[in-house]
């Protein structure tokens, strides 16, 4: 159980209020009929799974129902921020966009 | 055929017959607020146009700020999202609101949908009425400072919840009323529940503090 701050209401609310979205700002593909299955299935279904920090989205199911991006270390749970997607989206970019 | 009728999610619990005017006997005090008016209205808040639009033609200023609401004339604004609110209202007045809304809004982004048969509302108060709201929901209600709603857990099903006078109102889908009220029965145990005769006192039938 943890905390997480969710930026559209502006407070920190417990961990059940919250549905968890999976990893950030993976990229579509501009061109999806032009994929072979390999490419579609990675798109779909392969996901990061770091141990350590990860970008991800999450939902806040019971409040505001937004998505919004936090920056969680999967291993200590240890949070760096929560932002909007656009500001978490710069954050993400400043940073070289992934870790 | 029979006409069709109102009736509140919560009828069968026959709570108007069991109302009592409240006093020191019981810890928590609850009742329903049924059959009041819900309408969703969605839209940009950070666009004036619509801003100025809904709070106008609603007779009370759009509450902005992050979980926030605004009463006025009887009117209740709950800001549930950056783009949707959710205005309470007496059955009385339901109609003329969404058709003034509505009109106001015509050449504005947005979205006015009646939802009054989705929703209902309960008021809890009593001297154990935080108490109880402690033990329904991972929200610290200890914290929630007059004029605030939140979106929140009750049992495994969620509520808006605000202070309002005396006590603490929910509101609550009609689908989970049943389950709500249930769950909110067995956390008053230990503090006795009384069911709150409403009519004539602080609250009148629409829901209003008086
Ligand atoms: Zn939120």
């Amino acid at each position: 159980m943890f905390v997480l701050f969710c930026p559209h209401c502006g407070e920190k609310r417990e961990e059940e209020e919250f549905g968890y979205g999976g990893e950030a700002f993976i990229p579509r593909p501009a061109t999806p009929e032009a994929l072979d299955d390999e490419a579609w299935g990675d798109y779909l279904f392969m996901r990061k799974n770091p141990k350590g920090w990860h970008w991800e989205m999450w939902s806040h199911n019971t409040g505001c129902r937004k998505f919004f991006v936090v920056k969680r270390n999967t291993a200590t749970n240890a949070i760096a921020g929560s932002w909007t997607l656009a500001e978490g989206r710069k954050a993400y970019d400043a940073e070289g966009g992934s870790t | 055929m029979s006409e069709p009728t109102m009736r509140s999610p919560l009828h069968s619990f026959g709570l108007e017959e069991q109302a009592k005017p409240i006093d020191g006997s019981c810890g928590v005090w609850a009742n329903e607020i049924p059959h009041l008016g819900y309408i969703s209205l969605r839209g940009n808040g950070t666009d004036p146009a619509f801003v100025t639009a809904a709070s106008t033609s609603l007779g009370v200023s759009l509450p902005l700020r992050p979980c926030t609401f605004a009463s006025s004339n009887g009117i209740t604004i709950l800001w549930l999202s950056p783009d949707e609110w959710m205005i309470v209202c007496p059955r009385a007045q339901l109609s003329a609101l969404l058709g003034s809304l509505r009109h106001a809004l015509t050449d504005v982004r947005s979205q006015v949908v009646d939802n009054s048969g989705g929703y209902t509302q309960v008021i809890i108060e009593g001297p154990n009425a935080l108490d109880v709201l402690q033990h329904v929901s991972v929200y610290d209600f200890a914290g929630l400072e007059p004029g605030r709603v939140v979106g929140t857990t009750f049992g495994k099903s969620s509520v808006y919840a605000f202070r309002q006078g005396e006590g603490y109102r929910v509101v609550i889908r009609r689908s989970f009323a049943d389950y709500i009220w249930r769950y909110l029965v067995r956390a008053a145990v230990p503090y006795g529940l009384g069911i709150a005769d409403l009519a004539g006192s602080r609250v009148t039938e629409e829901g209003v503090p008086a």
